[in-house]
């Protein structure tokens, strides 16, 4: 299920998958790790994943190189991705981990600017309906607008966003990280739950 | 009977004869210079008729550049030597040598993270033609090896090594003495060397092998792959041949900005 996935050329490099003792060719190395498995899990739309399930990955394991990524290695590059936010362990025995190419606190940033686009964009058009000339003057102004989890990760309106279709886990990290700004507030909804922007 | 020298009058007669010799002298150097300078507006209009003819030329074939550089290597003239000047104004071959000098060095910057400072001719000439577009004037390897040693000449760092029939060019100032030198050229065969293949083919102890594999560690030339079968494997990305059709990122590109 690779698809067309464009490997870097340190992944055809057979000393990629050992650690390296120099200081700065690790770096170089950890950092196009890091890449690697963001830009992987991407394109395989994967959020999470045990480490067993990693360590026998084509992510990690190149079998036509006749390398793997030792597991002590890829746990440093986990480390590595916990600490540049893009990875949450989901257990205590760091066994399963939610992996985010983008972190939450960029995820909430493009969620509530597109929830104050279209809460004016409605408000707006609203008042155009009524037959009122509409003039910008600021760009505040949220509305107080509420929005089902459903409706932000699978609604017509998101579509084309590229939120659209993110996973549940990732989806309320985002919105918690808006909710220490003060920007939003997670609500419950029905049976369900929802956000309410300000 | 005339007594010799001395005496008043002798000596304003010397003094006479100097002052005519003198006038004379100063006539003389008038004329061969009236006559110089003559020869040198005709040498100037000869020569800017030449540049005018061959600048094209110069600029397009690198046939014909190699032929001109060998041509003033005969009359030992070296039309590189400064940035100023007859050679580089008139003919423009310090421009197009020094515009050369700056994309080399660009591509280097650009690639040096990835290959620690080391890159074989082949991938810089192939970089460098792709940065240069498809109706820029040809490049050929002799025009980069001359570029390279007038950067070079200039201390920036540059180093030209031999390696199995090409070179290796070197874009940082690392400390690479003979003994690294010679096992860059025994790693290009394969893309890597091993400890064992150094003892083998050069004939060293094992810890004078050990040493040199550890300096390209340290230098960043080198990476190690201890999945090898056999023994550890020290690898080079500037011998990678994977590497040559790689384009270089924006992230790159960004690097090799002043």
């Amino acid at each position: 299920m690779a698809m067309s996935f464009e490997w870097p050329w340190q992944y055809r490099f057979p000393p990629f998958f050992t650690l390296q003792p120099n200081v700065d060719t690790r770096q170089k190395q950890l950092a196009a790790w890091c890449s690697l498995v963001l830009s992987f899990c991407r394109l395989h739309k994967q959020s999470s994943m045990t480490v067993m399930e990693a360590q026998e990955s084509p992510l990690f394991n190149n079998v036509k190189l006749q390398r793997k990524l030792p597991v002590e290695s890829i746990q440093i590059v986990l480390e590595e991705l916990r600490k540049k936010g893009n990875l949450e362990w989901l257990d205590k025995n760091k066994s399963s981990f939610l992996i985010m190419w983008r972190r939450p606190e960029e995820w909430g940033k493009l969620i509530y600017q597109w929830g104050s686009r279209l809460s004016e964009r409605s408000f707006c058009g609203y008042l155009k309906s009524c037959g009122l000339v509409v003039r910008r003057v600021s760009r505040s102004g949220q509305n107080n607008s509420v929005f089902t989890l459903y409706e932000l990760t699978s609604g017509e309106d998101t579509e084309g966003e590229e939120f659209h279709g993110l996973d549940e886990a990732t989806l309320l990290r985002a919105l918690q990280a808006l909710q220490q700004e003060h920007k939003a507030e997670i609500i419950t909804l029905g049976d369900g739950r929802g956000v309410k922007f300000f | 009977m005339h007594r010799r020298g001395v005496g008043a009058g002798a000596i304003a007669k010397k003094k006479l004869a100097e002052a005519k010799y003198k006038e004379r002298g100063t006539v003389l150097a008038e004329d061969q210079l009236n006559q110089m300078s003559k020869q040198l507006d005709m040498f100037k209009t000869n020569l800017e008729e030449f540049a005018s003819k061959h600048k094209q030329e110069i600029r397009k074939n690198p046939e014909f550049r190699v032929q001109f550089q060998d041509m003033c290597a005969t009359i030992g003239v070296d039309p590189l030597a400064s940035g100023k000047g007859f050679w580089s104004e008139m003919l423009g071959v310090g421009d197009f040598y020094y515009e050369l000098g700056v994309q080399i060095i660009e591509v280097c910057l650009a690639l040096r993270h990835r290959n620690g400072g080391l890159i074989m001719l082949e991938e810089l000439h192939q970089q460098v033609l792709k940065g240069r577009g498809k109706f820029a004037q040809d490049v050929s390897q002799d025009d980069l090896i001359r570029a390279i040693k007038k950067l070079k000449a200039l201390g920036t760092g540059f180093g030209i090594i031999p390696v199995g029939g090409t070179y290796l060019i070197q874009s940082v100032p690392a400390e690479l003495n003979m003994d690294h030198t010679v096992v860059l050229q025994l790693a290009e065969k394969n893309g890597y060397v091993t400890v064992s293949e150094i003892q083998a083919s050069l004939r060293w102890e094992k810890e004078r092998a050990r040493q040199v594999l550890e300096h390209l560690l340290k230098e960043g030339l080198a990476w190690l792959d201890l999945q090898a079968a056999g023994e550890a494997h020290y690898w080079l990305p500037a011998l990678f041949t994977d590497l040559y059709s790689q384009e270089i990122t924006a992230e790159e590109a960004r690097e090799a900005l002043p």
